[in-house]
């Protein structure tokens, strides 16, 4: 990428050379502002594959040491979930930035140390909330903003995710898995980017939270079902193990709703028919069909710019992230909306928790009377 | 003898099993809590599986390794991670390995036999036409080779350091393509598969293939022969097909494929087309296909299998043409 000899370029670092640091490393070689000086796992032949396949010079498997040698401006955690606070903690007194994969933190109370943390450090934080900044999203706001669907009034947000996939294989074949030791078990690893869709949309502080979770033929839960409701817009997010993986959320409006599919990179727009009885059932279909026709257009013209790859959001949130860090500008997302975030999240599984228990209690209640009877 | 084995559910591995305990070899079987014990059981027979011990486990690490291997004097790794991404298969693969191999070297067995691939060897600065044997060198840049071929050069390469480093007497076992029921006899090395669509590269290559019976004896042997620490051993079967023939055999046997033909003297070019666009899009199109990808895939190359028949002791006893049969069929005899 071409870059301005001005702006020195900010020197990056990662820990944690699983899956999702290949995203990293494969964007951040796309951003100009970056230059990628080292990796470290706790498994050194991990961080050699990264560096080798990225063209990384520095290559560690402590982080003391990596952080001592190499003193870079910013630093990304890429690690379990539950190493998300102490690392970014641990990162933050070096005088780093840092950018840390969702989910931000373990819980709130973690979040609130670690953002206090940096306000005293002088140091920003990004979380990688990167599907608010995909295109298509993207594309999804402005035309929100120019009242293609009038006033936002509910938000749906559907997240496939068959367990028979890579990671859920791994993590239902294995009980000591780091995700299922997590508070909200696979649910903590996932729900953070339906989530986030959701919340971009309902800005309520504390919105009220329903939420209950299922197991099917799994030992830990794999389904949940949220209902949140704010003062003038509600939220609906469904996971579930039971469909083909994907990522789709609606907006609706007070005068349509559009539909946003992250996996085929496309925008629908329905809407209450114009035309009256029967013409209205001729001109829904013939409205698809134009809908269809621009989503087409939309994407043919992107792939010959060459523009759809599955993290642009990423590249799009690691650009504005870098750029606030140069121009000490606003953080692309706030401190504050992770913190929100991650208490809605704690909500969630408190009350996923709460409904599981109360169903035990029903249940032994009723095996009780059966007994006496 | 005692064996520890890894991988004793797979495909690969349970085929394993059985020749050791066809040669009264005791087995102690590492298992993940999740896998299907049973299946194997039903596999093995009864009348075998007395000898089987179940070790429900993870490599984790050196220690539990350790106590994972037990009184075994020999170890058999056959665990291998076949999908995803890099870091996944090291993940699942090299780190392992690297645990097991220290801790085999601290208990001191007497074998160490390793599952590694015949795709570790650096056939894209072989000429065409050339022999590929165990001399060949090892690739000098398994970082631009597929995920799988990665992790397996470099859990290979872990495996010779302990032999050297901590005097592990190391066997590697190098097959070619393992095929057999349940796996059908297709692969890469025949050409792409895209959709219902397969893209046929070349069709005059040899196919280096090995039916997974002919190659869980080949790896019993390595367990049991006398005189071949410190050695590898390419794992092919005789009378191999090349990519045509095999296509042809497929259509007589009513399995036509749908292909699209790309000749020998275009694949070169067309990998280098498609690794430049991949490059200038900036991965919009994965970058699955390079040139040294290509050459390392769909070289003509020459293979022999005579060092592991002069000394193991092996013979593919399945030959091509019942091989393939059972793999329609779906059946082992």
């Amino acid at each position: 990428m071409p870059h301005s000899p001005s702006t020195p370029r900010l020197r990056m670092a990662l820990i944690g050379c699983g899956q999702i640091a290949d995203a990293h490393l494969q964007e951040a070689a796309k951003v100009a502002s970056v230059e990628v000086v080292a990796v470290c796992d706790m498994h050194l032949d991990l961080a050699h594959q990264a560096a080798a396949r990225f063209h990384v010079p520095g290559i560690y498997d402590n982080v003391d040491r990596m952080l001592a040698e190499i003193k870079p401006d910013v630093v990304h955690i890429t690690t379990p979930a539950h190493t998300h606070g102490p690392l970014t903690l641990k990162v933050l007194a070096a005088g780093c930035h840092v950018y840390v994969e969702k989910p931000f933190t373990l819980d709130e109370l973690e979040a609130e140390a670690v953002i206090t943390a940096a306000e005293s450090e002088d140091r920003k934080l990004c979380v990688g909330h990167d599907q608010l900044f995909d295109p298509t999203w993207l594309d999804c706001r402005s035309r929100i903003a120019a009242g293609h669907i009038g006033t936002v009034r509910h938000i749906e947000s559907t997240l496939g995710y068959p367990i028979s996939g890579q990671f859920g294989a791994v993590v239902a074949g294995d009980p000591r898995h780091w995700v299922r030791q997590l508070p909200g078990g696979l649910f903590q690893n996932t729900i953070s980017h339906p989530l986030y869709r959701i919340l971009d949309l309902l800005p309520d502080p504390h919105p009220r939270v329903e939420a209950r979770w299922d197991r099917t033929k799994y030992e830990f839960p794999t389904e949940l079902w949220v209902q949140l409701r704010g003062t003038d817009v509600t939220g609906s997010l469904t996971f579930t193990s039971s469909v083909y993986a994907q990522r789709v959320t609606r907006v609706y409006g007070d005068q349509g709703m559009l539909e946003v599919d992250f996996d085929a990179q496309t925008i629908r727009r329905h809407a209450a028919p114009k035309l009256p009885g029967a013409f209205g059932r001729l001109e829904m279909p013939f409205r698809q069909w134009r809908e269809g026709a621009r989503n087409l257009r939309r994407n043919l013209w992107r792939f010959l710019k060459s523009e759809i790859h599955y993290f642009s959001g990423m590249r799009n949130l690691m650009t504005a992230f870098y750029r606030s860090i140069q121009q000490n500008s606003g953080q692309p997302i706030t401190n504050a909306e992770m913190l929100r975030v991650t208490r809605i999240m704690d909500e969630i599984f408190a009350d996923c928790r709460a409904r599981e228990a109360g169903v035990v209690e029903i249940a032994s209640e009723t095996q009780e009377l059966e007994a006496v009877r | 003898m005692n064996v520890f084995l890894t991988g004793g559910t797979g495909f690969l591995g349970r085929r394993v099993v059985k020749s050791l305990r066809e040669d009264g070899v005791q087995v102690r079987c590492l298992v993940r809590p999740s896998s299907d014990v049973r299946s194997l059981q039903n596999f093995v027979g009864q009348d075998l599986w007395g000898g089987v011990e179940i070790v429900p486990g993870e490599l984790s690490n050196i220690d539990s390794c350790r106590r994972l291997i037990g009184e075994s004097d020999t170890v058999c790794h056959v665990a291998a991670s076949l999908s995803g991404g890099t870091a996944v298969m090291f993940l699942n693969t090299v780190i392992p390995t690297r645990s097991l191999l220290t801790a085999a070297a601290q208990v001191g067995v007497r074998r160490f036999v390793q599952i590694s691939s015949l795709g570790v060897y650096g056939a894209a600065g072989l000429p065409t036409g050339a022999q590929l044997d165990e001399r060949t060198p090892l690739d000098s840049h398994p970082e631009l080779r597929d995920p799988y071929t990665y992790s397996k050069i470099v859990q290979e390469q872990i495996g010779w350091e302990t032999h050297e480093r901590a005097n592990l007497p190391l066997t590697v076992i190098r097959p070619g393509v393992i095929y057999g029921p349940g796996r059908g006899v297709m692969s890469n090395r025949v050409g792409l598969k895209i959709g219902p669509l397969l893209i046929k590269m070349g069709g005059s290559q040899t196919l280096p293939y090995t039916y997974v019976d002919n190659c869980a004896s080949a790896v019993k042997q390595a367990c049991l022969a006398e005189g071949v620490d410190g050695e590898a051993f390419n794992i092919l079967d005789d009378g191999l097909p090349t990519g045509s023939q095999l296509l042809r055999k497929l259509r007589r046997a009513g399995q036509g494929v749908r292909s699209l033909w790309v000749p020998r003297p275009m694949i070169g070019p067309l990998s280098s087309v498609y690794e430049w666009y991949s490059s200038w899009s900036q991965g919009q199109l994965p970058g699955v296909i390079t040139r040294y990808r290509s050459d390392s895939m769909w070289k003509k190359l020459k293979y022999t299998n005579e060092k592991a028949k002069a000394q193991l002791g092996w013979r593919p006893l399945v030959t091509f043409d019942e091989a393939f049969a059972r793999s329609l069929a779906g059946a082992s005899a």
